[in-house]
């Protein structure tokens, strides 16, 4: 591609804007956005979410990292987003290269490209947003003149498929990391050093994961034989964790979206970490331990979103909300201040429980849109196996005092093709959502709906169930067919997910570093936005598995053995080994593990040697 | 409650022009929230501000002109009104002038029935001003003009003629100025692009359509033969 200038991209993309759809994503001078002089700062930081706009707006972490980048004086950090598939190939069609929203810049004249992975389905996005910017993909293609390009979120706990591509990794919360690491940039800009050299300095910071540093060995039979480190590198890479949340950056300015985005309110992070330890969830794993914000932390960042956005709704995130120890003084206060200016509240995560529905009800004193509930397995035994510490007394209760508070609409999340189901399971869904239709029809309330979600369980590293196989996608679709048929009645709606496409991110969730390859070639053949069903191209993936002789089955349907070295050895998010090992064998003798924030330590190890604890403040 | 009343006046130009006409009313909720004005709800579920617009622009289309009517529940000097709501809109959005309306007032859409569009489209080839001017009056000449539209329902193809109030147009350098003057109405109308089109494709000239830049001039009231802005007493009279 040309090298083009931002006021020649700007003066180009202007004159096809009104044409592509929804123009409004591409503007970036939405309020609050940071627009900082480019010769006046020292370290350019283009912050990249590999899905659209509206989806990464929504996204706390991105609007958490951007306004830190900026609070910096010497530093500069613009955003930049997969352009929808229209707006990609006008500008591929005009030569215009991937640009930073707020100055057109090409991204390419940054000194850091930073991709957040939240999910596996957007590794593509990745490769194709790196080739639309002009950036060689591969990282041993890349010189001097290119950007760094790093990585963190979710999936960077195995990023083993991006390896090849991304320089670093940054594991863990980035928000004193990410700032040391740009101060490292600033001084490497000033006095270069050899690449081996600068990178050897990155493995310093805390959660730094530099792949070219490890070389994995392979056995015959396609396992892993052994990872090595350079001698120079820590064997092992531990996650950065934010010790003191209630002192940590928060962006009480964020950016106001002029179109309406998936999470389109303020966000009012009350904790981090959940530590109810369901054996599936990655993030209950990932995000130790709980950390919560006080009360006067939480009023003063809602005082000052409301007045710095004009927001009519603020939510309370946070992987559990229910579980935060001040949430009744919160709400309470945030409604009493604020029900003047109509800024409502919303919960997104709740509980199972009756109290979790008195708090609804206050919440939304008018609108009863909908409940909902992930009770997750259909029988109390498959709840016991996955360590998810509700009844079906629990959930009936909850739903017989949202129907007596005039919901009629409710919401049923369950997972199928969990370790050890079985048909009685799958029934066991049919009957909790006729059992909760006729306790809506019993109860008097018309329009009863309810809606039943199944989502197909797909192992995770780090999590108790790393070792588990997926289930066959042919069972699957069975068992969808099964429920589809069980489930038809016209006060019940059922959803569930495409199974191909689960199969696919269980590949990417337990794969290694030879399914780079794989990924490259996907791209190279059209592959992108894999999370959109309408954009998932399955054959092509099976093509690119199948042409570089790699066998999907090898990835995602394989038991695992305690003893194999999994491709995330050396990635390490402070839960230890003992405790994933033990949990999966309590799952499979379907005895429960309490949440360590109400009786003794469970002795994940995240707590110990790293001066940290789990800090509640009710 | 609804205590005060005003009529704005603004601008919807450059980047502004691409917020869609939805996302337009949260700007302005947003906007007047961080104001630090109180608005009055509607009764009701679901409350909603009352912001009440004049006409939806098409998204790309920017507006010297727009007007838009907002209830208070407090009563306030106009002027601080402007002074503080500007502060906190988009760039773009610039407010001309207001007044106060008394409650019961038409609604701007009740009341807004012409607007006026100046189009300017890139010449394909050479054209000079006299075959312009007879282009123009030849399609304007015509008792009918079928235009097809690609709607939800299909393409539908419907007269535009009757839409229309005014046309001219004059060359200047490179391009094609056209000043459109146009009915709207409870049944719709015509869109002024559409009316370009069509005069390119009847009476054979060459202009560049994919270059073609819109720009609503104004809304107005028109009433026996005259022309009033919605912000004249004569207009909120009727």
């Amino acid at each position: 591609m040309s090298a083009k200038t931002a006021a020649e991209i700007r003066k180009q993309v202007e004159r096809f804007l009104p044409k592509v759809l929804k123009p409004s994503r591409y503007l970036g001078s939405e309020w609050n956005s940071e627009r900082k002089d480019w010769e006046l700062t020292r370290v350019h930081m283009a912050f990249a979410f590999p899905d659209v706009y509206e989806v990464g707006m929504s996204h706390l972490g991105t609007r958490i990292l951007y306004h830190l980048v900026n609070s910096y004086e010497n530093f500069l950090c613009e955003r930049v987003f997969a352009p929808w598939l229209d707006m990609e190939e006008k500008m591929r069609e005009r030569e215009i290269p991937l640009y930073a929203l707020e100055s057109y810049r090409p991204v390419k004249d940054f000194d850091v490209l930073g991709f957040t992975l939240q999910y596996e389905m957007s590794f593509s996005n990745i490769l194709n947003m790196l080739e639309l910017a002009g950036i060689p993909l591969r990282t041993k293609d890349r010189g001097p003149q290119h950007p760094w390009i790093i990585a963190g979120g979710p999936c960077a706990y195995n990023p083993e498929p991006l390896a090849p591509f991304v320089d670093f990794f940054m594991l863990g919360e980035s928000e004193e990391t990410l700032p040391e690491l740009l101060k490292l940039i600033e001084k490497q800009k000033e006095n270069p050093v050899a690449r081996e050299e600068f990178l050897l300095k990155v493995t310093q910071i805390e959660g730094a994961y530099v792949p070219e540093f490890y070389e994995v060995h392979y056995q015959e039979d396609g396992r892993i034989k052994k990872i090595e480190a350079d001698p120079r590198v820590p064997q092992t890479i531990e996650k950065a964790i934010v010790r003191d949340l209630d002192g940590a950056f928060y962006p009480t300015n964020p950016i106001v979206p002029y179109m309406e985005i998936v999470h389109d309110r303020m966000m009012l992070e009350v904790m981090r970490g959940c530590s109810r330890g369901c054996r599936f969830c990655q993030a209950g794993m990932l995000y130790r331990p709980v950390r919560e914000r006080s009360p006067e932390t939480l009023l003063r960042h809602a005082e000052e979103l409301v007045k710095s956005t004009g927001y009519e709704e603020i939510s309370l995130t946070s992987l559990s909300t229910g579980d935060y120890t001040c949430i009744q003084p919160v709400v309470r206060s945030i409604l009493d201040k604020y029900s003047e200016d109509k800024v409502s509240v919303s919960l997104p995560s709740l509980r199972l429980d009756s109290f979790d529905v008195k708090l609804a009800e206050e919440v939304q004193k008018v609108r009863k849109s909908g409940l909902t509930f992930a009770p997750e397995a259909g029988t109390q035994r498959l709840r016991d196996v996955i360590n998810k510490g509700v009844t079906e007394e629990n959930l009936l209760q909850a739903t017989e005092s949202a129907f007596k508070a005039g919901w009629s609409t409710i919401k049923l999340y369950f997972m199928i093709g969990l370790p050890t189901e079985t048909q009685e399971d799958l029934n066991g869904i049919v009957s909790m959502a006729k059992k909760v239709v006729e306790l809506g029809t019993r109860m008097g309330r018309r329009n009863v709906t309810v809606t039943v979600s199944t989502s197909s369980f797909v192992p995770k590293s780090h999590t108790p169930f790393q070792w588990e196989p997926q289930e066959g996608m042919a069972s699957l679709e069975q068992k969808q067919k099964y429920l589809r048929e069980k489930l038809r009645d016209r006060r019940i709606k059922y959803n569930y997910h495409d199974v191909k496409t689960s199969y696919l991110e269980a590949v990417f969730a337990k794969g290694d570093r030879r399914l780079a390859d794989v990924l490259e070639r996907a791209v190279k053949e059209g592959c992108k936005f894999d999370g959109w069903s309408e954009h998932f191209k399955y054959e092509t993936w099976l093509q690119s598995l199948e042409e570089l002789g790699l066998d999907p089955h090898f990835y995602a349907n394989r038991a695992m053995d305690y003893d194999d070295v999994l491709p995330w050895n050396h990635l390490a998010s402070g839960v230890s080994k003992r405790y994933l090992v033990g949990e999966h064998h309590q799952a499979l003798k379907e005895i429960t593990t309490k949440d360590c924030r109400y009786i003794d330590c469970t002795g994940c190890g995240i707590c110990t040697d790293r001066g940290i604890q789990i800090d509640l403040k009710g | 409650m609804s205590v005060l009343r005003v009529r704005i006046a603004y601008t919807k130009l450059e980047e502004a022009k691409y917020i869609a006409h939805l996302d337009l009313a949260r700007v302005f909720e947003r906007s007047i929230r961080r104001a630090g004005i109180r608005m009055a709800y509607s009764e009701g579920f679901n409350p909603h501000p009352k912001i009440a617009f004049g006409s939806a622009l098409a998204v790309g289309v920017e507006g010297e002109r727009e007007y838009v009517d907002i209830e208070l529940q407090q009563d306030m000097d106009l002027k601080e009104i402007i002074g503080r709501l500007q502060e906190q809109l988009p760039s773009g959005i610039r407010l001309i002038e207001g007044r106060v309306v008394a409650q019961g007032t038409k609604a701007l859409m009740a009341v807004l029935n012409a607007a006026s569009y100046r189009i300017t489209v890139p010449l394909g080839l050479p054209v000079s001003e006299e075959r312009l001017q007879e282009g123009i009056t030849a399609w304007l000449r015509r008792g009918q003009v079928p235009y097809t539209r690609y709607s939800k329902k299909g393409w539908v193809e419907k007269d535009i003629r009757p839409w229309i109030k005014e046309l001219t147009g004059r060359i200047q350098g490179d391009e094609a100025v056209f000043e459109l003057e146009v009915e709207v109405g409870n049944q719709g109308s015509v869109r002024p692009e559409e009316v370009i089109a069509s005069l390119c494709d009847l009476e054979n000239l060459p202009l560049d359509l994919d270059g073609l830049n819109t720009k609503r001039t104004g809304i107005y009231v028109s009433y026996e033969g005259q022309k009033f802005s919605p912000m004249e007493h004569e207009a909120i009279g009727k």
